[in-house]
């Protein structure tokens, strides 16, 4: 049980009705998590998702190779491991904590069991999402033009 | 009007119970487009929503006057230009078929309405449409750590690589 004036600090669910807020907090958990503590890893079954009410996470990504890159680190109010809200099962990352920190976590399969006994609140939810993705595409699509733009091999055809 | 077996083609809606696709198929057209027909062009308003049944469609975007990238080819089974079931959002590529194409389309002006009157639908479409973003997302991350696996120098250079993390 988790209550509403913490679920308020998470950019995810702020703007929720406070009905809607209680029906998360009776489903969600926080908890306390020492520094290095591993969330999840990498190709891992992950059931669960993660939002960061205070500290720190790194979010790392494995290679082929083996090497690890940092890809994001996780500031509070954030949530993460969207993987489980999908239904998938394995994460695409390690989220390890990179400082003592305080964390919502709530079943992804409880959370969409939520959404589908409300369709309205999962509706809204969901179109957040696609909003926040979408928008990520985009970004990193336009980064991936002005870099080729800006290559010496397309900069000659110009 | 199209028939729900086609729509059960359809990698979206294939999880969709019946009378979704009851409702969708009341709403969607068939339609059947020639090799090199323009569907839409970049930063154009949209309101089609495409499902592709047979065919093969290029998303491209200009780099330059003289330079198109593709950024995607679309196969049979998946849709594009999702940004038509979003309220007032722009096309961020152009779609050209590159062989004749059997395509089902949704207009966005009539499923928006039907969205604030049937909550299930919309959250079974945006379920979906979210589906599809993160699947791009991490095809994207794996591109880019497999590109940093094999020249690590390009590290400094990729400054949005937490745009690929979906931390929402």
């Amino acid at each position: 049980m988790v209550e509403k004036d913490e679920l308020k600090k998470i950019f995810f669910l702020k703007d929720l009705p406070d009905t809607t807020l209680g029906k998360v907090g009776a489903i969600a958990q926080l908890e306390t998590f020492d520094e290095e503590s591993i969330l999840f890893r990498q190709d891992q079954e992950q059931t669960l998702l993660y939002m960061l009410v205070s500290g720190k996470v790194f979010l790392n990504c494995r290679s082929a190779s083996g090497k690890s890159l940092t890809l994001d680190e996780v500031s509070a109010g954030r949530t993460f491991g969207v993987s489980a809200l999908m239904g998938e099962s394995s994460g695409t990352f390690t989220a390890i904590c990179a400082e003592t920190s305080s964390i919502i976590t709530v079943s992804g399969k409880q959370m969409r069991r939520l959404f589908e006994e409300d369709f309205e609140i999962g509706y809204a939810l969901m179109l957040k999402v696609v909003e926040l993705f979408k928008s990520r595409m985009e970004m990193h699509t336009r980064q991936f033009l002005h870099s080729l733009a800006n290559h010496p091999e397309i900069k000659q055809f110009q | 009007m199209v028939k729900i077996e086609d729509l059960k083609r359809i990698n979206l809606l294939k999880d969709f119970p019946n009378y979704l696709l009851e409702i969708i198929a009341k709403e969607a057209q068939l339609s059947i487009f020639g090799t090199d027909t323009q569907l839409f062009e970049a930063d154009e308003d949209v309101h089609i929503f495409y499902m592709l049944i047979m065919g093969q469609v290029a998303l491209t975007v200009k780099l330059t006057s003289d330079i198109d990238v593709i950024l995607d080819y679309v196969q049979s089974g998946s849709s594009f230009c999702s940004s038509a079931l979003i309220k007032g959002v722009k096309a961020p590529y152009s779609a050209v078929c590159q062989e004749p194409c059997e395509v089902i389309t949704l207009s966005g002006k009539s499923m928006i309405p039907l969205f604030k009157e049937n909550h299930e639908l919309a959250y079974h479409m945006m379920f979906g449409v979210a589906k599809q973003y993160k699947k791009h997302l991490d095809t994207r991350a794996q591109m880019i750590m497999k590109t940093l696996d094999e020249h690590p120098e390009f590290k400094e250079d990729i400054n949005d690589i937490e745009n690929l993390t979906l931390v929402i």
